[in-house]
């Protein structure tokens, strides 16, 4: 189990963790820089 | 969240794109991403978590412009990616009309009544004007709003099965979100294909020796 961890965490390299960076930057700059409405909360 | 469609179309887009012109397609080199998600954290607490409504307008619309303006430190910071410029001015055109009504996109009554199903219709039309609606919205008279040719105005035709309201910023954002993913955030005549160098332009002097020869 441990030799599948480590493994698994040597496979994962720098690259793939800035481009999971930049495209999680990217997917929450635009949901937070627009906004839309789809009416999904009417206060009560 | 229908703008996230962008992004996906821009990926898809971008690959081929890439695939044509025989180069490699990257993830645009965002610089300091975690500024992005520093921005949104004031909005997860403040919009998207079920706390949100326990949290007092004020500071819930404080907590949506301080978010904005931190996104727009990111764009600064990503100035010279192809697109961002885009995503800038969405994000500008959205924080000014959101900045000048009180800290929320402002909507009226009308467009929103397109959104809620039949039976909240009745509690929609008992709301006042002001009241928070959705997400980042607040109800507002179009005689109410300032800036209101920004506000969330835009309807897909009724027989659209997801019916959403979204302003001019939005869809500047969605270009630049679509353009930054075509492109990787580089130049296009990055994917212009190699031309043959132009012989440079003789100047007049060159031209009159060689009349003379």
């Amino acid at each position: 189990m441990k030799n599948q961890i480590f493994s698994f965490a040597t496979k994962i390299n720098r690259n793939h963790v800035q481009v999971a960076f930049a495209l999680l930057a990217l997917v929450l700059f635009v949901l937070g820089a627009s906004a839309p409405s789809d009416g999904g909360w009417v206060p009560h | 969240m229908i703008l996230l469609a962008a992004i996906l179309v821009g990926l898809v887009a971008g690959l081929l794109l890439a695939r044509l012109r025989n180069l490699a397609w990257t993830v645009p080199p965002l610089r300091k991403p975690w500024l992005a998600i520093l921005a949104f954290l004031p909005q997860l607490l403040v919009s998207y978590l079920p706390a949100r409504s326990q949290v007092p307008d004020g500071l819930a619309a404080l907590g949506l412009i301080a978010s904005l303006a931190v996104f727009l430190v990111f764009c600064w910071f990503n100035r010279r990616l192809s697109g961002v410029w885009l995503l800038a001015l969405g994000l500008l055109l959205n924080l000014l009309v959101m900045a000048l009504n009180g800290g929320f996109m402002p909507i009226s009554p009308q467009t929103a009544s397109r959104l809620v199903p039949a039976d909240t219709q009745a509690a929609l039309a008992s709301l006042a004007s002001g009241t928070r609606f959705g997400l980042k919205d607040v109800l507002l008279l179009p005689a109410q709003t300032r800036l209101v040719w920004l506000s969330d105005q835009f309807l897909p035709p009724r027989e659209f099965p997801y019916q959403v309201a979204f302003s001019l910023g939005d869809i500047v954002i969605a270009a630049g979100a679509f353009w930054l993913m075509l492109t990787s955030g580089r130049p296009l005549a990055a994917f212009k294909k190699n031309q043959p160098e132009k012989p440079p332009r003789k100047n007049n002097d060159q031209m009159v020796k060689e009349s003379e020869c």
